[in-house]
Order: structure tokens, then sequence, then C-alpha cells
């Protein structure tokens, strides 16, 4: 629960985001103009219904969205990369504070910007990304070691070479075949009796790797699962090897798209344990998305609430479940059955999430907002801070440029 | 506003035309996708031009007597190039008249076209909806019955028929239509199989409908469309098969069609006399084309992941 | 608090008796048989009028596979549901003609995914409308109507008769899935996670509707879900499944306030309530369920219960299991030799593992209970005798207030636990 006076540049900044999509009906704005900053070693959550918008912004992180049909409208991904710090290796010592992170030598790049070799780097190494079904995330035709160890070919070739004993001036095939880009005619330089000897001295010591890395979610007998496949695992176990390569390489943000839906409850809690343990060892940041208000509540160390492309209250958790302000988070929050709701009696938003074609400049809650008024008709409220490191997008906590003000004492619906 | 609308239109006796109405709307949908493909537009207007030539060949062309589906024969002008006064396209050896094969070819290979693609594809959706829906031995057998039809190749397959029933255009469509229908077969069982597991098939049971209701009214009309995208490619392809066996002499000698005139002209190519096989050689590759654009398109207009978006 | 009234015998309409639903397992080119998988294994309640039995548990319990038997899409390998009719109970699998009709309307079901279970090619008129005609309830001329009528309990309107289900949101369309299920005037809908595919806030307005149609008509619902909270708001008495078993049966509210099993309680500690303070300590399940095909002895749970004492059905299998997930341990195995499901002999390839592994199950690596279970333990050269104690199947027992758990353990053990 750390907040704005935390000394640190945020790992990520998003602002004014979007992302609309092409359809027959015409453009859609997915997300229509989003800004917020993950900071360093935090996790945020990112909730809303189907179709706010929430996974289209985590998309954006690594550029994972079809274009076409998408559109990148607008705005930028600021991502401010951590140095490994030079003492220690990221291990954690005393010149970096045990961050294992090198201060002042941080890189700042617009993720929308860069070359798409550039976002390769960056993907997988710096930035990754589970998401909500394993199964499909994973290659099924490949055992779960070679699709781990794929991550550390294209990011960890230094390591890789360094951890086999050999100099870190090798060259040639070895090399090309520690980064797994292949030239032909390698396949016989590497059984020659010397390549063959050191390439046998690389599979070892990438299996290390491996093993650690899957050792690090906490799964039973780490070397046998290696050798099994996708199919051959329960889904919590698949969801564990999808976390296991998401961090093999340390990075620095972590976007998890609703990474437990698809897991039973009590698999689900494990993961979430995992996760949150992992966050906080290796102080890894994480955008946790999630429809699930009370799954995000414990998890996270502050809230952004999404509504129909747009942030519409953000805030440190706590904050946000003692006192929400934005109309939408209090529906949510009404809407999920709890131990002494009277039968027939939930708290439903009426109507259903608007489609965001030519979404008109008005509050875009409208239509479904119990407490609607003049002002949300005619003007479109815009983030605005109600409390120190709480913002809110509504004009029951901010003045209307015209028109009557909605309170929650009139309901209107 | 058009919800108020449809609320005064959809009473009583107006219901059913309102059903029609939205019905055939997404009908539209599906021709209004296939005419935004230039490639498939192309291949329906060249059917079009093809099937008001078959159908209006009387009127462009007397019909020769007493059967009109025989050349007729001029021996008066064998061999003549095309620009002949009365034999604009040029002559046979025999002296049949070019344009006249053209024409009325295009009635022949429409006839065989439509019996064996309407017959083959009626025998298929059965033999493929029994194998699905039954399953157990029943599929067991069909299916192996179908593997047997498929690892024979269908040219070598129709050609063998049609040479022991013996030469004759009637005995080509007979053959065609003995080897293709497993490849219907095989495409419905596959779709009834995949269907069969969709939930809307469990909710009808629980309604408590019939077998052959759910069968009708669920499975079927979901399970048609790629065997109607098949049947389409085929409308081609039967021509093409067609004409090869004629052309290799398995159908009667001076019949209008067009695979028997091209087997007819290619004697003369070598001496320059070119036009006899490449008339109605082009019509072949222009039907087949035609079809296959169409059927492209089809498959494309009815692929469910763009559907209904 | 939401007990309803005492229910009388005529209340009653469907009565699942020792249900099981086994599916083979077959192999090879001769499809032989090998094994079944015991989706369902011997599941006994009863579904009142106007009541809600909730039917909770894990993927894999088996929870929708019972759901599809009691809907009669699928035949009880044994046992039966009997259904109330004319004061008589009938099995259903067993009626014919007229009183299979009859059960058929009476019993109806809303599935989970409203898009798969609506015709895509067929208009609403034609989906709400179609129980009607095929019962010849109405006339082409107020079929109309009645569909009309039928949306307008649910939500919908005129408007909608003529348009395909891909054109509605989620929430729409499981509401024309239930005016679909309501069209015959039903006795008992069967609820298959009717609203896991939800928003929360479109979840709350298909909970209340369903909650006044149960009162307008006096519906029973079954209610098949895996989510607690749900079936907390929703069910008169509730039926905890594990493993194609019933863990544990009673009314809803008693059974949140002391839960009897262990696993009924982990299931509730897995996902509080919103309500719940913030730094509740969340807590999810050690290991994997096990295969159905092969359940644990004894109590189905024993394999991932913290409270599982000797007397819970430790076997052969656990050891076997336990040696899958130690490193470099499985590899040496080379052959199970079982007398009984409690009794064997391992034999593995070298001295060495052997020793380990009899030491192993000494020691702390495995759990308490599974070492006191342990009657006789013989380590011969490479071979490792092993022998567990006999123990039946943990019966479904009565408890107080109508309680049913199947555990060995007193409620108070199981309410008293803490977790370490």
């Amino acid at each position: 629960m750390l907040d704005a006076q935390h000394g640190a540049a945020p790992v990520a900044s998003v602002r004014d985001l979007k992302v609309y999509f092409q359809t027959k009906r015409g453009i859609v704005h997915a997300v229509d103009g989003v800004s917020f900053d993950i900071r360093d070693g935090e996790t945020l959550g990112l909730v809303g219904e189907t179709g706010c918008g929430k996974s289209v912004t985590g998309r954006s992180f690594l550029r994972l969205l079809p274009v076409p049909p998408g559109i990148q409208a607008g705005g930028s991904v600021m991502f401010n990369g951590h140095a490994v710090c030079a003492a220690c290796a990221g291990v954690g010592c005393g010149a970096c504070g045990s961050t294992g992170r090198q201060a002042g030598r941080d890189s700042s790049v617009d993720l929308l910007g860069i070359s798409s070799e550039d976002m390769r780097r960056i993907r997988g190494d710096r930035i990754a990304m589970i998401f909500q079904d394993p199964g499909k995330a994973l290659n099924p035709t490949l055992p779960i070691g070679a699709q781990i160890a794929e991550v550390f070919f294209q990011h960890r070739t230094e390591e890789l070479i360094a951890l086999a004993g050999l100099p870190a001036d090798t060259a040639g095939a070895i090399r090309r075949f520690a980064s797994q880009s292949p030239r032909f005619g390698d396949g016989w330089l590497l059984a020659l009796p010397g390549a063959r000897a050191q390439r046998r001295q690389v599979e070892a010591a990438l299996a290390k790797m491996v093993a650690s890395a899957l050792a690090e979610t906490q799964v039973p007998n780490p070397v046998k699962l290696m050798a099994r496949y996708p199919h051959e695992l329960s889904g919590g176990m698949r969801q564990r090897v999808m976390i296991a390569q998401a961090l093999a390489c340390n990075p620095d943000l972590l976007i998890a798209d609703e990474p437990t839906t698809a897991l039973d409850v009590t698999v689900e809690a494990r993961i979430l344990e995992l996760i949150r343990d992992l966050q906080q060892r290796r102080k890894t940041s994480v955008l946790y998305i999630s429809h699930d208000l009370s799954l995000v509540r414990r998890i996270s160390d502050r809230v952004a609430v999404m509504y129909a492309g747009r942030i519409v209250e953000i805030g440190a958790t706590a904050e946000i479940f003692a006192n929400p302000r934005h109309p939408y988070t209090r529906g949510l929050m009404a809407a999920a059955p709890s131990a002494d709701t009277p039968r027939g009696k939930l708290a439903a938003i009426r109507g259903t999430v608007p489609e965001l074609v030519d979404p008109p400049s008005a509050c875009r809650f409208l239509g479904r907002c119990p407490h609607e008024a003049g002002a949300c008709r005619s003007n479109d409220p815009a983030l605005q801070v109600v409390a120190p490191g709480h913002s809110v997008a509504c004009f029951i906590d901010h003045p209307a440029p015209s028109g009557e003000r909605p309170t929650y004492d009139r309901v209107t619906a | 506003m058009t919800d108020v609308q449809q609320t005064r239109i959809a009473a009583g006796a107006m219901t059913a035309d309102t059903a029609f109405r939205v019905r055939m709307r997404r009908l539209f949908g599906v021709l209004q996708g296939m005419a935004s493909n230039p490639a498939t537009v192309i291949g329906l207007v060249v059917i079009a031009l093809m099937l008001v030539m078959a159908i209006f060949a009387p009127w462009i062309l007397e019909p020769n007597s007493p059967d009109p589906y025989q050349m007729p024969r001029d021996w008066g002008a064998v061999r003549k190039p095309p620009g002949t006064p009365g034999h604009p396209l040029g002559t046979t050896n025999e002296g049949g008249d070019v344009l006249y094969g053209v024409i009325w070819g295009s009635r022949t290979s429409l006839q065989l076209s439509l019996m064996v693609v309407g017959s083959t594809m009626i025998v298929g959706t059965i033999v493929g909806s029994i194998a699905g829906l039954v399953g157990g031995w029943v599929d067991e057998v069909l299916m192996r019955l179908v593997d047997v039809f498929l690892s024979i190749p269908e040219l070598i397959f129709a050609l063998a028929i049609a040479a022991v029933l013996g030469p004759s255009f009637g005995n080509i469509i007979l053959a065609l239509a003995v080897v293709l229908w497993v490849k219907y077969a095989r495409i419905m069982r596959a779709q009834v199989l995949q269907i069969k597991q969709h939930d809307f098939v469990d909710a009808a049971r629980v309604i408590g409908d019939t077998k052959l209701n759910i069968y009708l009214r669920d499975i079927l009309p979901n399970a048609v469309t790629p065997v109607t995208v098949q049947a389409t490619l085929d409308m081609g392809n039967v021509v093409l098969i067609g004409a090869t066996l004629s052309f290799i002499g398995l159908s009667e000698a001076g019949i209008a069609e067009w695979g028997v005139l091209v087997s007819e002209g290619q004697a003369g190519i070598a001496s320059g006399r070119w036009w006899a096989s490449t008339f109605p050689g082009l019509m072949i590759f222009l039907w087949a084309l035609a079809f296959n654009l169409v059927g492209d398109g089809l498959r494309d207009a009815l692929d469910p992941r763009t559907e209904g978006r | 608090m939401r007990a309803a009234a005492e229910p009388q015998a005529d209340d009653l309409i469907l009565s699942i008796r020792e249900v099981k639903k086994h599916y083979p397992i077959r192999e090879g080119a001769l499809q032989r048989v090998v094994g079944h998988v015991r989706a369902v294994d011997g599941v006994s309640f009863d579904i009142r009028r106007g009541q809600t039995v909730g039917l909770v548990g894990e993927s894999g319990c088996g929870k929708t596979t019972l759901g599809r038997v009691i809907a009669a899409l699928a035949d009880p390998t044994d046992g039966g549901v009997h259904y109330s009719m004319d004061g008589a109970m009938c099995r259903i699998d067993r009626l014919e003609g007229k009183a299979a009709r009859t059960f058929r309307r009476n019993c109806q079901m809303v599935f989970q995914d409203s898009y798969a279970s609506l015709n895509p090619r067929h208009l609403v008129i034609d989906l709400v409308g179609r129980p009607l005609k095929v019962y010849n309830e109405a006339a082409s001329s107020d079929l109309v109507e009645r569909v009309v009528e039928l949306l307008d309990q649910v939500g919908l309107g005129r408007q909608h008769l003529y348009r395909y289900p891909h054109q509605f949101s989620g929430g729409q369309r499981q509401r024309i899935s239930i005016a679909r299920a309501l069209a015959l005037n039903p006795e008992v809908i069967v609820l298959d996670e009717p609203t896991s595919a939800l928003d929360v806030s479109v979840q709350a307005q298909i909970l209340n509707l369903l909650n006044d149609l149960q009162k307008e008509r006096n519906l029973a619902y079954l209610f098949v879900t895996h989510d607690l909270s749900v079936v907390r708001h929703m069910a008169d008495r509730l039926v905890v499944m594990y493993l194609g078993k019933v863990a544990e049966a009673g009314e809803t509210q008693a059974i949140f306030d002391s839960p009897h099993h262990p696993y009924t309680r982990e299931l509730m500690a897995a996902k509080p309530d919103m309500e719940a303070e913030a730094n509740v300590e969340i807590r999810g399940l050690e290991g994997t369920v096990p295969d159905p095909a092969r359940p644990p002895q004894g109590c189905r749970f024993h394999t991932r219960c913290e409270l599982a004492t000797s007397a819970c059905g430790w076997e052969v299998d656990d050891v076997v299991r336990w040696l899958e997930d130690a490193p470099g341990m499985f590899e040496h195995l080379v052959g199970v030799e079982r007398t009984t499901e409690f009794a064997a002999e391992l034999a593995f390839d070298t001295e060495e593992a052997a020793g380990l592994l009899s030491m192993a199950v000494r020691s702390e690596q495995v759990p308490e209970a599974m070492r006191a279970a342990m009657r006789r333990l013989n380590l011969d050269g490479t071979k490792v005798e092993i022998e567990f104690e006999d123990v039946g199947e943990v019966e479904l027992t009565a408890r107080d207030d109508g309680r049913m758990a199947a555990c060995v353990l007193a409620p108070q053990e199981v309410a008293s636990w803490k977790s370490p």
C-alpha cells in the first residue's frame, strides 16, 4: 500500500491510451483515453466487466493485439526497465538496498513506439504475461521443459554460457545453439566430438535453470515435470508452469490477465498465494487484471476500476473498498451475493455495457447509473482527485461544467 | 425507436411475415458478403451467362432434329475455320458446327452437373447423417465403405465403372454419382458428430422434441454449410471429370458435349485446326473456374467466424 | 432463518437414490474396456416443491453429470432418479409414453453457456415457442401471445421476438433460455451453472429473476454451481460433492455456520466473502483431484485433507503418489505387487532407493496420519513390503438437524481445527 510519496519512478506509465477496433458496425472505442501508473514493486488490480477494455489495456503493454482490426489510436505506454545491480547480479546486496537493481541507470521507452525487435527483447524478459487459459497458452506439442527453456534461449544466452562453464567469448555454433538461432550446417558442427561435449554442458546448464525456475512455483518434482506435456497436467499445474515461464527471467513487470478464472476456487487460492509470494520476494510489479472484486482486493495494493473503455475510479485498495465513490464501483460491490443479502434482493446494475461505437460526450455509465442527473447527460466526467491517491470520474465528487449535479441521496433509476 | 415500430408491426397476422422478413434479411446478408468479393462476383456473372445460354439455347440456335443433343452435320463444310459463313466458330472433321456444340453443350453440362451433384449430395447427406447419428457398428461399416471408395482415385474409379457399363453419356452420369457421394457422406458425418455435442441439441431433448425433429431442425440446418460449399465446387469439378471421360471416348460419339468436342478436335490441332478443341475447352475452363470462385466466396460468406458480426 | 415450512411427504418431486454414472475407458485397437471413470458414484438426495437444492463442488466432481442424469439427458449406470407422479415414485428411465412426456414437461434445464444452448439459426419466437409447439400447447395464432407473455416474465419484450441469439448480450440470452424452460410450466428446473459465464452485475439480475419466478410458480431448482457465494444466496439445502460422492448435505445456513466435512471447510476458506475482513487468510488445497477412475480408498478426500487421521483409508496408491512427486525416486520403482489395495510389495532397481523409501515413509516427509495407519513396513533388499490398515469406505452418516456428512471426525473436531 505504498502511496504517491514513493520516491522511485513508476515502472510503467500509461498515458491517454486509445485502442479502437474496426468492426462492421463501426469503430469500437475499446480503450478510450486510459491513464495510470504502475508503481515500482506494487500490484495494481485492474477490474471491470466483460468488454470494459481491461484485457485490451493489458495486451497493449506487449503489443499483443491484432492490427487490424485493432487500431492504435493514440497515447503512450512508457516503460522504465531496471538495470540489474552490478555488485550482486540481481540477488540483492547492501550496495543496491537488497533490491537487486542499480539505481540511476533506468531506461525509459515507449512500448507503443519501439521496433518489433526491441519489443521482442522486452517480451518475456522485462515484461511477462500470464493468461486466463494456460491450456491454450502452452504449446501442446512441446514438453514443459522445452517451453521454459525457450525463454532462456531468447533472453539468457550469456548466463547460459557462463553456467555451462564456457568462456564468455564463446562464439560460433555453440553460441548459436545457446541462443536458439541455428544456421545451416550447425547440426554437423555440433556433432563434432569437441562441440558435442560443450553442447552437453549447455544442455545441462539449461536443465538446471529450467528446474530452478519451476521449483520457484512450488511444483513437486520439477525435474520430472520438465519431461511432461501440457495435456498431462491439471489446470492449476499448467498455470504454475506458465508462471514459472513468465517469471523465469525475473521481469520488472508481470501482466496477469485473469490467471485464475478457469481454475477451481481451492486451486485459485494457491495460485494467488504463489503470485503474491513471488511478487514480494522479487519485487516485481504486477498488473492484475480480473473481473472479480473480492480477488483483486486480496492481491492488489491499488485498484483501478474500468468501465466502457475508461478508468472510472483508482486508488489504494483499502481506500476504494472502504470508501467507494463511483456509482459503478458501488454497484459492482453490491451486486456480489453476500451472507446477509436477502434472497431475490441483490443489487443488480440495470442494463448492459453499452456498445462503444461513437460514444457520445456524456458519462458512459449513463442509463445504468442510479443517480444520474442533468450534468451527466451533457458532460463527460474525467478522473479527478478526491482524496490523496484516490481519483474518481463522477460529478458526484467534483463540479460539473453545466447542468444539475448528481448526488447519492437522489436515486433517479 | 425501431423497437417501438417493430412492436406495432409484430401483431397477429403480420407475425409470419415478420419472421420471413428477418430470415430473408439474414440470407441477404450472406449474399452481400459474397458480393463484396470481386472474384465471387465474376464467378456469379459467368455462371449467370452460362445459364442464360443453356436455357435459351433453342432460341439462339435452331435445335437439330430429331435429337437436339446430337451435333448437326454439314458434310458440305468440313474442317472450316472460324468466320466461315453459317459457322462462326468453324466446323469439325465431320462438319459439326462448333458454335452449336458450345451452346448446346452448356445444356449437357448443366444436366450432368445437376444430376450428379444433386444425387450425390442427397445420398451422401443421408448416409453421413445415419453414420453420425446412429454410431456404433453402423457407423463403422458405412465409414469403412467410404474409406474403400476414397482409396481409389476418383477419375480411375469412374473410368472403370463407365467402361464396364459401356460408352454412353448416361453411364458417365451414373459412374460419377457412384464415385462422388462418399465425399458428402464424410463431410456430413463429421458435421453431425460435432453438432450433436452442442448444448442446443441437449436443450431440444430436454424439451422433449422427437429425434426426427431434432435432426431436421437443429442438426441438419447447422450441418449443411460445408456440404453446400462442396456441392458448389463439385458443380465445376463434375464437368471437368465428365469431359475427361468423354474425351477418352466413354461417351457416345457425335453428342453435343464439350469433352467430346475437345476429343474430336484434338487430332486436328497438329495440323493447325485449333478451333474445334479450343472453344469447347475454353467453356470447360470457364465453367469450372466460375463455380470454384463462387464456392470459395460462399465458404467465406458462410464462415461462422464472420457470420453475425 | 431460511428454513421453509416443514416439508410434507407430498412435497417431494424428485428423489435421487444411489445414482451412479460410470463411463468406460477404452483402449487399444479393439476398444477394450480397461476401467471406468466413476463420475458419479452413489449419490442420494431429494428435491421438494418450491425448494432450491444447491449442488456444489470443484470441476470434475461429477455435479454436471449428475445434473444431466436428473434431467434425463443421460441414463444412470446404477440407481435411479424417482419422480413423484400421482402419489407414486416412478423411476424416470423406466417411464414410457404419456408418463415419460409428463416427466419431460415437468423437468426442464438451463445450461451454462447461453450461446451454445440456443440454436443460432432460430429466432427467439422459434426458441421460446418450440416447447409449446412440441406439446401442441399453442396454435400458431396465439403462439405469439404466449411467447410474448413468457418473454415478459423474464424481462424481455415483444420487440425481441424476431431476433437471433447472437443479437443479444449474455444476460439476455440466459433470459431467453429461462423463458424456454418456463414455457411448459415445469415443477423443477435443473440450473447448470446458469450465471458462471456472466458478469457480477448481470448475475445479480438473473439470480433475482430466478428467485421471483420461484416464488410466483412454486418452482423447485437444482442449482449446480462451483460458486459458494451464489448457492449460499440461492439454496435452501446444499449438497457438497467431491469426486463423485456426497461429502456433506444439509440446510445451507447450517452448513455455512459449521461445516461438518473438512472439504466443505476448505471450499469456504478458499473464497471468503466480500464482507469478510480484507486480511482474512485465504487458503487453498494441496495437490490435485485424484483420478476418478481410481478413487482413493476410505474417504476420497484423505489425499488432500489436512485433518486426515489414520482411519481415513491410507493405501498403497498414496505411497505411489508420494513417489511420483519425490525427486529422483519414481524412476527407480520397477514394480508394485498388490495383495489388496492396502498391502503391496514395491520393487526398486537399487537397494539404496528401497532404503530411501522405507526411511521416508517413517519420517516427516509423509503425513503423520499415514504413518499411523501403517501396520507393517519391511525392507528386504530392493523390495519394500508395506501394509496399511484395512479401512472400509467412509459412509455418509446422518448428523443432527438432518445433516449428512461423510467424515470420520466429529463436527467439533472439524470446526475447531486451525491451520498451522
